[in-house]
């Protein structure tokens, strides 16, 4: 694991809260790796395992999925769904050789800007230490 | 289906130096132009400045093109701008995607060359998924200018009369032969002391006489389909055997029943009685009489002496025991849910002795006694005596982790000062002693009554009663004082429960049928706890009153304002707009499993049956909210979520990495 | 137990908070007073585990080594004789001398676990042997551990000492795998609710025994031949009432008998009363007041015209009897177990 690796992370932000934390947190000018790209989706309940699978596929080495807290989901609990659909995309990419950790599920609500800069800071660090999930790919 | 070349215009914005001072420009502009379809790739200072968009319309007119990535601030700022702009040049507003380099980029990154790389990615995402979009029409459904509202009690009644006086068409559906609900019980209300049948019964009066209220008392709701705009009820009226537009409210056949007298009367809560045919009390509304066909020995056994008494005495001929129930179907646009509660019942702590001694009460049984139109014309007598002692014990069944009751009933507190001051009011010699845990007087002029109740003298003890036992021909009451650390025993002549408020025991039916949800109490759910506090998550449905969780009469009838204009705002513009972006299912993949039916929260899938045995899902996109749980749900793949499909999606994740 | 007993179940609370738990408990008074009755458990609209929270602060106490003498030599006696009783485990059995009663290990359906008191108390063998020849007149198929009967440990959890009740339990569990038990009856409410609700990993039926003898009577397998004019009236004991929902066949079994007038005490079932002969409270001494709770119990029978108080636990029969004895009430009021007036009646 070379000093300079730079994961490639790609986010999952659910419009009405996560993606309004993360927005926060520019509008406050608070700073995290750059590391991460943030998608935006409906709701975290529409991120699909297939979703994930492609991402590690194309070469990413973490996936952060973001959603409202549980009660908050605009859906009702469509956050809740996605709790259940991650836990198992988790046990599928462990059984894959991609390792669980490599996979988190956070919640952030419209006003945790900056819990958003910190979760983001501090997984870019978990999977920087864990270095790039396939030999080639480098950030 | 487009079959139109794919023509890109990407168009990055400074923002001032908000965005240019972190991220190379120029170089994302560079870069994003030599990718596919892409037409023209342009930065400019200001893009969401009129001279910005008028840069896109030009360009869509002049270069043909048809799709447009704006690379700005946040999609949550600007994309209704960049939306109207684009449809401006004649082209479908879902023909926009948008690039956030400002709040996920520049604004929080420093070091520019990374920043600039993440800008050429997240612009690239934007670029794949724009390749790929589709254009979406925007859909409005009729409202239909009628509303319903489920439940007569002051929620119902406040909302019913707001709609009809807006000009709209309502049905109040009542289960009970009056409207009314609890408020017609109580005596005089909380802390402005106005006695409760008179600030309510002009406003019954008034249901009775709008011109656009249809009152379906003493009926049901048994069916509702449709959506926001165009709802479909069915409604049970119960056969109430006399004939409402013969019956003039006389009362002979009440007289004239065998049985009278010997019914325990429900408004009264079992301390009073009455006749088989009745009206609850007496300023109903409507003012007819209705047999109560459990107790009549005519409809029960299909005889009663020679023949029914009451058919004899009415002169008006009203009394029909051949009426069946009959079944009204009804359209309408909107729904206010006013159902109200059910009061604890104390039975669930025996240590208080509920049921068991005749002078343990619960807080409606004492709103009855006090009344002046009560069983006992409002003395307080109890077991034939004036009582010397009077002990009210606070939070019976509410903030009980015991019976499952976890919230406060938000009444109790305030009722008990009320009843503690009309016990002083009639009995100024009586000691009076409450039991409380704490004491929440928190509404307009709360505080102020409370201080005042003990100014009066009542006896304020923090604890909880611990047990009530028979002393003689009194009751003991035992507890710990909290703040003395000391155990407490008094003698009463009287116990006040303060009987908290719960669900409606048909919450669950009444909730399936409309398809809406419920909180962990058990009350129904509103929207969102702050910003949605009528609405539920079905569009078109609202809620009033205790039904939503329990409060105060002020608070209630705000609530039912609430909701009213909710409504109002729906079918007063006619119409409404639906969400474009739903779930829409491929009927030659799907294989009719269901799980996308379990799924939704909102009750937008349904399974048909297309041909004999063969299921398959329509979505109803009038109701879908498009969160996408069907769509990752579905082992099939068989429903796509527009404006957010797989392939879009997929492509931005492979652009971005 | 006083009703104003110095106990405070908060004061505990809040002080060990942030003190010395231990020293806490040490220098304040009361914590062997509870009965862990749980009536306050079953009331706590916070859902605080009461009872539990003095059994855990009496953990603290016994493993200090600070507890009252009589407490430690009951907690010794159980680690030797496997009984509170200081009698040797020898002499279990010998309640049952002359009765027709089989070990388990020659088979049966049932298991009838007698317990500490009954077995070695001269008042409860009465009830033991009641219960024997209720069964055997009723031609149930049952045995007895014998000798190897041993503490079933519900007093000794509620004494603080969960290491040797968890001992107790597992050995017990091995015994009754070994005979094969599926369904125990026991004398006790208090060995009753342990085995149901504090024996983890056991797979076997328990009933207390007036369940069984209302079942008896109602498939017509017991009837009476006599007649006991008696006003009768029951207290229910804690541990079988209040804590395990057992109200009606203690009833039931007493309306069977001919000629009982059953009359309620005004705090019957849920709302009864502590006898305060629970929680490891028989071997601690009670100071003699007006207060004590027994001494109110049977006084609330008497108020209510009864000739008998019947019960159906051992403690309850001792602490009540001890009142009608020290009160001399012994010409009022007579303190009787349900087994003993149903035996009377055969
Ligand atoms: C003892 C007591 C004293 C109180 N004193 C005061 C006071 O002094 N001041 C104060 O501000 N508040 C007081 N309150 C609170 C007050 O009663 C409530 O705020 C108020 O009654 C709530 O009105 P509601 O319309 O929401 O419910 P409800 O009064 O319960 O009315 C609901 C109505 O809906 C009907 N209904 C229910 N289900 C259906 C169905 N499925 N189909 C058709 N109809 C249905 C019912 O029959 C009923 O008529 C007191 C409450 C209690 C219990
Ligand atoms: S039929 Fe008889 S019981 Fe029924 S209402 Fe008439 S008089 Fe009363
Ligand atoms: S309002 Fe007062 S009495 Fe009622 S539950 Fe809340 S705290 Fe208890
Ligand atoms: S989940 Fe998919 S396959 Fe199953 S019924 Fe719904 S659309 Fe059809
Ligand atoms: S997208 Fe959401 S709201 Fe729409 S049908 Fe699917 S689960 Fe229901
Ligand atoms: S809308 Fe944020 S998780 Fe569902």
């Amino acid at each position: 694991m070379s000093e300079e690796f730079e994961p490639n992370i790609v986010g999952f932000a659910c419009n009405w809260c996560s993606y309004a934390g993360a927005d926060l947190a520019g509008t406050s000018r608070m700073k995290y790796p750059p590391n991460i790209r943030i998608i935006r989706v409906m709701c975290s309940g529409r991120v699909s395992p297939a979703f994930i699978l492609k991402a590690f596929q194309m070469g990413a080495d973490g996936v952060l999925v973001t959603g409202c807290h549980p009660g908050d989901c605009h859906y009702i609990a469509g956050n809740l769904k996605c709790e259940k659909t991650m836990g198992t995309t988790r046990k599928l990419i462990d059984v894959l050789g991609i390792g669980e950790e490599r996979l988190r599920l956070e919640w952030v609500s419209a006003s945790e800007g900056s819990k958003f800069a910190d979760v983001v800071t501090d997984f870019t660090n978990r999977i920087r230490g864990l270095g790039p999930l396939s030999g080639k790919s480098q950030g | 289906m487009e079959t139109a070349e794919i023509r890109i215009g990407v168009y990055i914005c400074h923002c001032g130096i908000n965005i240019a001072s972190t991220v190379d420009v120029d170089s994302v502009r560079d870069s994003i132009s030599k990718l596919p379809n892409v037409i023209v790739s342009r930065d400019f200072k200001y893009m969401c400045s009129d001279p910005g968009q008028e840069l896109v319309i030009k360009d869509i007119k002049e270069k043909g093109l048809n799709r447009i990535v704006v690379a700005s601030c946040s999609p949550r700022m600007h994309e209704p701008t960049f939306r109207m702009t684009i449809q401006q040049a004649g082209l479908n507003p879902y023909c926009l995607e948008m690039a956030n380099i400002r709040e996920q980029c520049s604004w929080v990154h420093e070091d520019r060359e990374y920043a600039t790389e993440k800008a050429v990615k997240l612009v690239s995402a934007a670029v794949a998924k724009a390749s790929l979009l589709e254009p979406l029409e925007e859909k409005e459904v009729e409202v239909r200018p009628e509303a319903l509202v489920i439940g007569g009690g002051i929620a119902g009644i406040q909302a019913s009369l707001d709609i009809a006086d807006a000009g709209f068409k309502v049905y109040l559906v009542e289960r009970e032969p009056s409207i009314g609900g609890h408020m017609a019980q109580l005596d005089k209300t909380f802390p402005t002391l106005d006695c409760s049948a008179c600030i309510l019964t002009p406003r019954m009066v008034e249901v009775e006489r709008h011109p656009n209220i249809e009152l379906l008392s003493y009926s049901e709701v048994i069916d509702v389909s449709g959506y926001i705009g165009n709802f479909h009820v069915k409604v049970r009226k119960k056969p109430r055997y006399i004939k409402m537009d013969k019956c003039t409210g006389c009362g002979m056949c009440a007289e004239a029943c065998i049985m009278k007298g010997r019914i325990i009367s429900e408004f009264d809560v079992g301390m009073g009685k009455r006749s088989v045919p009745y009206i609850p009390f007496p300023y109903a509304v409507p003012s007819k009489y209705t047999m109560d066909s459990e107790n009549c020995l005519f409809i029960t056994k299909g005889k009663c002496g020679k023949s029914p008494a009451c058919k004899d005495a009415c002169s008006s001929d009203a009394v029909d025991f051949e009426q069946k129930e009959e079944i009204v179907e009804l359209d309408v646009g909107t729904i206010v849910v006013a159902t109200g509660f059910d009061l604890f019942d104390a039975k669930e702590k025996p240590e208080y002795g509920y049921g068991l001694y005749d002078n343990v009460l619960s807080g409606l049984e004492f709103e009855r006694l006090v009344s002046s139109s009560g069983p006992t014309q409002g003395k307080i007598i109890i077991g034939g005596k004036e009582p010397k002692n009077v002990v009210f014990v606070q939070c019976v069944g509410s903030r009980d982790k015991s019976v499952g009751n976890e919230y406060c009933s938000r009444v109790c507190c305030m009722y008990t000062a009320k009843q503690a001051h009309l016990v002083h009011e009639k009995l100024p010699d009586a000691k009076l002693t409450v039991f409380y845990m704490d004491i929440r007087a928190f509404g307009k002029g709360y505080e102020e009554f409370y201080d005042r109740v003990r100014e009066e003298g009542v006896r304020y003890i923090r604890g909880n009663v611990s047990e009530i036992i028979k002393k003689g021909d009194r009751l003991l009451v035992m507890a710990e004082d909290t703040l003395l650390g000391e155990p407490v025993d008094i003698e009463a002549d009287l116990v006040v429960l303060a009987t908290g408020i719960v669900p409606r025991r048909d919450v669950k039916e009444v909730a399936n049928l409309l398809k809406i949800s419920q909180s962990p109490d058990g009350f129904f759910l509103e929207g969102h706890p702050k910003m949605r506090p009528v609405d539920t998550a079905t569009d078109g449905i609202y809620l009033a009153g205790c039904a939503q969780g329990p409060k105060d009469i002020p608070d209630t009838v705000a609530q039912a304002k609430g909701a009213a204009s909710s409504a109002m705002t729906k079918m007063a513009r006619g119409k409404v707009k639906v969400e474009v972006t739903t779930a829409s299912v491929d009927t030659f993949v799907c294989r009719g499993c269901g799980r996308c039916v379990e799924v939704c929260e909102y009750g937008a899938p349904n399974l048909e049956e297309v041909e004999p045995g063969i299921l398959v899902s329509q979505i109803n996109d009038s109701i879908c909210k498009g969160c996408g749980a069907c769509s990752v749900a579905c082992p099939s793949g068989a429903i796509s979520m527009k404006h957010f499909k797989n392939e879009q999606i997929l492509s931005q994740i492979e652009a971005v990495i | 137990m006083l009703r104003k007993s110095h106990f405070n179940i908060r004061k505990f609370i809040y002080d060990t908070f942030d003190k010395d738990a231990a020293k806490v408990v040490f220098e304040r008074e009361g914590i062997w007073d509870c009965t862990t009755c749980s009536a306050c458990l079953k009331k706590c609209p916070k859902g605080v585990d009461t009872t539990g929270i003095v059994m855990g602060l009496r953990g603290l106490m016994v493993e200090d080594g600070r507890i009252p003498p009589p407490i430690r030599d009951a907690l010794k006696s159980i680690a030797i004789h496997k009984n509170p009783w200081k009698i040797s485990a020898e002499e279990r059995s010998r309640w049952a001398e002359g009765l027709h009663v089989k070990n388990i290990s020659e088979g049966g359906d049932i298991l009838y676990y007698v317990g500490c008191t009954p077995a070695y108390d001269a008042r409860l063998q009465k009830v033991a042997r009641a219960i024997v020849e209720i069964l055997n007149r009723a031609g149930v198929d049952f045995g007895i551990l014998g000798n190897e009967e041993g503490c079933c440990g519900s007093e000794i959890r509620r004494m603080g000492d969960v290491w040797t009740f968890e001992y107790l339990a597992e050995e017990n569990i091995e015994i009754f795998k070994k005979y094969n038990v599926k369904k125990i009856v026991t004398t006790s409410p208090h060995c009753y609710n342990t085995f149901k609700n504090e024996y983890k990993g056991a797979e076997f039926e328990v009933q207390h025994y007036t369940e069984l003898i209302a079942s008896l009577i109602e498939e017509g397998r017991l009837s009476f031949t006599r007649q006991i004019d008696k006003t009768v009236t029951y207290h229910d004991p804690c541990f079988l009432g209040k804590q395990n929902g057992v109200f009606d066949p203690p009833r039931k079994v007493l309306t069977s008998i001919p000629g009982i007038k059953l009359v309620e005490m005004d705090r019957a079932r849920e709302r009864s009363l502590c006898c305060e002969g629970g929680g490891g409270r028989m071997w601690v001494e009670s100071e003699d007041s007006e207060d004590r709770l027994a001494k109110i119990r049977v006084g609330e029978a008497m108020d209510v015209g009864a000739q008998i108080l019947a019960t159906s636990c051992p403690f309850c029969l001792l602490t009540l009897e001890d009142v009608v004895k020290t009160g001399d009430l012994e010409e009022s009021i007579k303190v009787m177990d349900i087994a003993e007036l149903v035996k009377e009646a055969l």
